[in-house]
């Protein structure tokens, strides 16, 4: 099959994903028809029931097919007179792409850099055209390589091929953005469902009763029924066109390397997975860790705070851009694997332009710490805008790991409030190993096959890690209830536990160390297989006079 | 065309999926009737046969031991499985140096004490020092990572269940090093060691240098070569090569009486994929049994692993239509079936009585022309 002929196909299929609908209702009402005209009455108004109960997700899946028109990527939007040399840049690039530059720029909270175009008729005439660009990304990549990803995304429209393929490649975003939707609704159906059932749970367990077995299966049954249709029918649409999509991303890249040089767009493309990578770990580990204490870090921080942990972490780097993945993400993803892209660009002839634009592409904007802090004002939920904010990083850290540890509910916690019937505290399992039953109450965690499986002391080994990890954080939580844990920051490693000076040792550097060792081997005895809670207890704070 | 084309073939899928599935289940029903049809008969006789020879049916075979345990070692397991160290340790204690039996004593107590060590602890209490219990405290740790791995292949194995075998792997260095010290003239603690090696993948070089440990203080034991050469074998650390050279190396350089003709066999066992039994009765083959025969023959009749020859010889024997002399070995060890190259097998004791009763079979048959 020819090229033009397979993007025929593509758009046929396309125009069936309409057409689907209408023949899931057709049959419907055929199968009502035939029922009412030659059925006996009874039978015929139980049809017709069954089938309006059928029709329902249909018709909703109609109005979902047209819901990611209204779609909003929350950002900030600037323009020519906010960030002149940002907009000069963008517009030399579409020039340079021969394209049509785009109407509106959108700054968002994400690793991503996209050309959007509202398409009119399933994308078969052009609209108008935005450009969202995420300020970690721009954190991340220096301009050279901004230039690069710009000038991709820019050459998605004007690929060299067909007109058809351009449609084809609008096509597969907008039905990769539909399953999507499809995908988080249901989620979100299970995850309200598992919300309302723990909750439940949790209150018969206050009342001293057995908790269900929490069970989401039926959740969002017509939703996940529908998705599953329109989703059977979206991947063999995304894979009957996926040659025409890799084709594009490959010219895509040619054009990127002509505009913004080889080396800059080769190593974008080893950045942006690496990016993406990181930016993950500094929204868990950093921006987003106070969330539970309803605390943000100090306003401009959000954005901010990548940038320093990109340059504190940088060896880190090194590696995760060494590891390429080699495998496309999903059988149905447009984009051909990252490590095949990388290596057909750096086949290109050297073009002499490595030592171009190696400034940090956020230096574009005119003032970025201000543009930094508006961002957030722009991305963050209603309810995370009315968090306090942390006077700074160590009060954020401090006040999140106090927060986390006197709500810790690890599975030990919960094994132990069925095991005792009570609340489960430190001082209550440290009686029950003292009395002998930490393995009849380690039965009642959530094991693996194997492990429960196990007997003896094949047994204990399996759960020891998990024992380990569970006794470690409640003795932490203790201490933090007493106020005598302090939290050292970092943006290099992971933060370190201080604890009180009786068990610090003399040496400031390892005292964090020889305090872990110390309060490690009190853990160890009290989970060995003849347990001893002594050197636990001892280094406990003295607890309040009961 | 092709629009049609395509969903036309997405609907004939899932009929041809279910006409295949039928007709699967059609044929393997089939093949099961023809089985049974042929097979009975013939099975029956053979275990009658076998009956006539004072041989005893699979239900009735042990799957424990590949032998009786000698005198006083079932009582000695028994009370620590009760909780009671003192059988055990004073079954230790009077083999002395006789490293051949020491090494057969700990990794049988060391068993029990993998599934549970109270009463190993109560002797560690008692005695903090006692080379014995610290040389059962290591082997039982060995046993106990290879339990927790489980025996089944890497890709069916839980990366829980290799953090638990790697983690009490570490861990029993440490205790292997404490038995050795504690007795230094003693094998079996490096001979444990030799699993360590297994699970956590020593380079050869380690290996070798292990080897020399053990050589120096038993050169022709038999429960170290043994599993020394698990080693080098291809589904461990080593290749059929190096399996071989070593298995060979180790037979010609032995003693007559030590067993280690045994070798050969199991090198050959371990790498043999063949669906017939050609390549067991090849000259080199039947050298290596002839070899093996004058082996047991010349052994001590006490040798705890006298028993494990036999079993292997007895399979090689029948293997090869020596059925008279296959019988003789199976007449020696019949009763107990935990021995290479039935142990293998999840239904050890039908294997084992399966080539068994072929071979008295034959020699019923033969037998019967002259009658």
């Amino acid at each position: 099959m020819g090229a033009t002929l397979r993007a025929l196909r593509a758009v046929a299929l396309l125009l069936g994903f309409y057409a689907l609908n209408l023949v899931l209702l057709a049959v419907l009402a055929a199968l009502d028809a035939a029922a009412l005209r030659w059925a006996p009455s009874a039978l015929a108004g139980k049809i017709v029931i069954v089938s309006v109960l059928l029709a329902v997700p249909v018709i909703r899946g109609m109005f979902m097919l047209r819901a990611p028109k209204g779609e909003d990527v929350a950002g900030l939007e600037v323009t020519e007179a906010d960030e002149p040399r940002l907009w000069a840049l963008v517009r030399e690039l579409a020039d340079a792409a021969g394209t049509r530059a785009p109407d509106r720029i959108i700054l968002t909270g994400e690793v991503n850099a996209a050309v959007a175009e509202q398409p009119r008729l399933l994308g078969l005439l052009p609209g108008p055209r935005r450009l969202y660009l995420g300020i970690p990304l721009m954190t991340g990549l220096s301009e050279a390589q901004l230039r690069a990803v710009l000038a991709h995304e820019y050459g998605h429209f004007t690929g060299g091929d067909t007109r058809l393929a351009a449609v084809v490649v609008r096509g597969r975003t907008r039905i990769e953005r539909i399953i999507e939707q499809f995908r988080t609704r249901a989620e979100r159906k299970v995850a309200e469902e598992r919300a309302r059932q723990e909750k439940a749970a949790a209150k018969a367990v206050a009342k001293g009763k057995k908790a269900k077995e929490i069970d989401t299966t039926g959740a969002g049954l017509t939703y996940r029924t529908m998705a599953r249709i329109y989703t059977l029918y979206g991947t063999f649409y995304l894979r009957a066109s996926l040659t025409t999509a890799r084709d594009q991303e490959y010219a895509a890249d040619l054009a990127a390397a002509r505009i913004a040089g080889r080396d800059a767009t080769a190593s974008a493309l080893r950045e942006i997975p690496a990016l993406a990578t990181a930016h993950a770990f500094y929204l868990d580990c950093y921006a987003m860790l106070g969330v539970r204490a309803r605390l943000l870090p100090p306003r401009g921080e959000l954005f901010g705070g990548f940038g320093r942990m990109l340059s504190a972490r940088a060896l880190e780097l090194v590696e995760l851009r060494a590891q390429l993945p080699d495998e496309p993400a999903s059988p149905y993803d447009s984009h051909p694997p990252i490590a095949e892209r990388v290596r057909r660009i750096e086949a290109l002839p050297a073009d002499g332009r490595a030592e171009e634009g190696k400034g940090v592409a956020l230096d574009l904007l005119t003032a970025p710490e201000r543009t930094l802090a508006a961002l957030e004002d722009a991305v963050l939920t209603e309810e995370a805008r009315t968090f306090r904010r942390a006077a700074d990083w160590d009060e954020l850290l401090n006040v999140s790991m106090a927060e986390s540890l006197a709500s810790l509910d690890t599975p030990l916690h919960r094994a132990l409030a069925v095991y005792t019937k009570d609340r489960p505290t430190l001082s209550g399992l440290l009686a029950v190993i003292d009395d002998g039953q930490l393995w009849r109450l380690a039965q009642r965690l959530p094991l693996s096959d194997e492990a429960a499986a196990a007997t003896g002391r094949a047994f204990r080994e399996f759960v020891r890690p998990m024992l380990r990890e569970a006794l470690r954080s409640m003795v932490l939580a203790e201490f933090s209830a007493h106020s005598l844990v302090t939290w050292e920051f970092s943006w290099e490693r992971a933060a370190t536990a201080h604890l009180p000076g009786s068990l610090a040792g003399d040496g400031e550097n390892d005292g964090g160390t020889k305090a872990g060792a110390v309060l490690a081997a009190a853990v160890e005895a009290a989970l060995a297989d003849r347990p001893d809670t002594g050197p636990l207890r001892a280094l406990l704070p003295p607890a309040p006079a009961a | 065309m092709t629009v049609l084309l395509w969903i036309l073939g997405i609907l004939a899928v899932p009929t041809v999926l279910f006409a295949l599935w039928m007709a699967r289940v059609f044929v393997k029903e089939y093949r099961k009737e023809l089985k049974r049809a042929s097979q009975s008969p013939g099975t029956e006789d053979a275990s009658e046969v076998a009956e006539q020879f004072g041989l005893l049916p699979p239900e009735r075979q042990n799957t424990d031991w590949a032998a009786p345990l000698p005198a006083g070692w079932a009582a000695a397991l028994n009370a620590a499985r009760g909780g009671d160290w003192r059988p055990a340790a004073k079954v230790l204690h009077t083999i002395g140096r006789d490293w051949e039996r020491r090494s057969a004593a700990v990794s049988l107590f060391a068993e029990q004490a993998a599934e549970e060590d109270a009463w190993l602890l109560e002797w560690e209490t008692e005695h903090p020092d006692d080379p014995d219990a610290a040389v059962v405290r290591a082997r039982s740790t060995v046993f106990l990572a290879w339990k927790i791995r489980g025996s089944k292949r890497a890709q069916y194995t839980t990366r829980e269940q290799f953090e638990g075998f790697h983690r009490t792997l570490v861990r029993s260095r440490e205790e292997i090093a404490r038995a050795a010290a504690l007795n230094p003239d003693d094998p079996t603690p490096y001979i444990a060691e030799i699993w360590v090696a297994l699970g956590l993948g020593y380079p050869h070089s380690e290996m070798d240098k292990l080897w020399a440990e053990i050589t120096a203080r038993a050169p022709y034991h038999y429960e170290a070569h043994f599993s020394a050469l698990q080693y080098w074998c291809a589904k461990w650390r080593g290749s059929e090569q190096l399996a071989t050279g070593f298995a060979e190396r180790a037979a010609a350089g032995a003693p007559l009486g030590s067993l280690l003709t045994a070798l050969p066999l199991i090198a050959h066992y371990e790498h043999d994929e063949s669906e017939d039994s050609a390549v067991d009765r090849t000259p080199e083959m039947v050298a290596r049994v002839d070899a093996a025969l004058a082996d047991a023959a010349a052994a001590d009749p006490a040798h705890p692993r006298l028993p494990e020859l036999r079993h292997l010889l007895a399979y090689y024997l029948s293997l090869q239509d020596r059925d008279e002399a296959a019988l003789e070995q199976f007449k020696l060890v019949d009763g107990y079936v935990n021995a290479l190259p039935w142990r293998y097998r999840n239904d050890m004791a039908e294997y084992y009585c399966t080539i068994r009763d072929s071979s008295a079979a034959a020699v019923a048959a033969a037998a019967e022309p002259a009658a």
